[in-house]
């Protein structure tokens, strides 16, 4: 884009090209360059962040239309149903979107949390020896967690279930190593209860830069072998 | 639309509060959908860059920060974005950035724009400091979202002088706001 001077860089012209990019004029191919920069030049993110705020009084130039109702019902079907078949593929927006997620490692899925005796008291009054199930749910998310308690052992168990929907779901677990198909290592269990036991088949293939997804399936598992329901996680294996 | 009411609506959409969400659609898509049809100017392609619109302030909410921008303007920047990806893509325009130009003017010198800086001047006051038709085209350019090709022809000038025009014009505003 702007080649650096012995000076320093072309300030001026970086201001033009940020200026450009809000007014609207360069070409597709040159808003992708001025989109690459933004990720990696923060002095020149800044300056497009002002030429925005700067020319944003041109906004009241827009006249407010109500668009028809079919508008939210077209983008609530493409964010919120789970239903359609999706490929295989990592969606890195779905993934963004569900901030409860956001960094959590694929090695907490089946998280087992040993509780202090003070912990107890959150579950009221249990009959004895019976586990105790708490079901936590997020708005708008495509999984809940169910929490498992079992007083004896003062073990809590949390494990991520298909959120509640019209139709049940089951979240399934898969192995992909390098360009190969992925490979079901099973549904985890919807009670909350129980680990998924890894075939012995597949032990050996799971190691470090094995990538593994979560994905949103009919009640049971996919019924094809391969993922049919949106990818809602996905990582790649690491030694601790 | 009320900035600190919509700043709130982004934070709990941010966490996928789909009530939130609704919210905001509400509050913000006529204004949304208004941009769409001014640079589009067709319902069905802003119909469907509408959609395309919400699908990403849900994905990028909790990229809005308080403090960086008005929400007003970090969802129309959004939209004008959308809706000029398009338009380009249906009618292409020359690439320019990487060809040679001359941005020479004596008058200003090149480290004053060294640090970005944030300034309380209103662009109003200085566009009218611009002469006036190369204001009309600042304005056209964005509004309108046209290229240089387009502005060029509307203007009945060579398609050189109407990008001069504009840089130079840039580059005063930017003298101007930070006066």
């Amino acid at each position: 884009m702007t080649a650096p001077t012995p000076e320093g860089r072309d300030f001026r012209r970086d201001e033009v090209i940020a200026g450009e990019y809000v007014l609207g004029v360069l070409s597709a191919d040159d808003r992708r360059k001025v989109e690459a920069r933004l990720a990696s030049d923060r002095n020149f993110a800044a300056m497009v962040d002002r030429w925005q705020s700067n020319l944003s009084s041109f906004d009241e130039a827009y006249d407010l239309v109500v668009p028809p109702p079919r508008a939210f019902s077209a983008i609530e079907r493409r964010l919120f149903e789970t239903s359609q078949p999706e490929p295989i593929q990592p969606r890195r927006g779905l993934w963004n979107s569900l901030a409860v997620w956001r960094g959590l490692a694929l090695a907490s899925l089946a998280a087992l949390v040993v509780m202090g005796a003070s912990m107890a008291g959150l579950f009221k009054e249990p009959s004895a020896g019976t586990p105790l199930i708490a079901e936590l749910t997020g708005k708008g998310s495509a999984v809940d967690l169910v929490a498992r308690y079992d007083r004896a052992s003062g073990r809590l168990k949390v494990t991520p279930v298909a959120a509640r929907q019209a139709e049940q779901k089951s979240l399934e677990l898969w192995l992909i190593n390098g360009s190969n198909p992925a490979i079901s290592l099973g549904v985890l269990p919807q009670s909350g209860e129980g680990e998924i036991a890894v075939p012995s088949a597949f032990q050996a293939r799971i190691s470090a830069g094995s990538v593994l997804a979560v994905s949103v399936e009919p009640l049971g598992g996919s019924p094809t072998g391969s993922a049919t329901g949106p990818i809602i996680a996905l990582g790649k294996a690491r030694s601790l | 639309m009320i900035d600190e009411d919509l700043a709130g609506l982004l934070g709990r959409v941010s966490l996928g509060d789909r009530d939130a969400f609704a919210e905001l659609y509400r509050q913000t898509s006529p204004k949304l959908f208004g941009i769409c049809l001014r640079i589009l100017g067709n319902r069905g392609e802003a119909e469907e860059a509408l959609q395309e619109i919400y699908v990403k302030i849900w994905q990028r909410a909790g990229r809005y920060s308080q403090g960086q921008a008005a929400a007003t303007s970090w969802l129309a920047a959004i939209a004008r974005n959308q809706a000029i990806d398009l338009i380009r893509a249906r009618k292409p325009a020359a690439n320019v950035i990487d060809e040679a130009y001359d941005l020479a003017d004596p008058a200003a010198d090149p480290e004053n724009s060294a640090v970005v800086r944030a300034e309380g001047r209103r662009i109003d006051a200085c566009m009218e400091e611009l002469e006036k038709d190369r204001a009309e085209a600042v304005r056209s350019a964005y509004v309108e979202g046209l290229s240089y090709q387009e502005l060029a022809d509307i203007f009945a000038v060579p398609l050189n002088t109407m990008r001069t025009w504009l840089r130079r014009s840039l580059l005063k505003l930017r003298e101007c706001m930070e006066r």
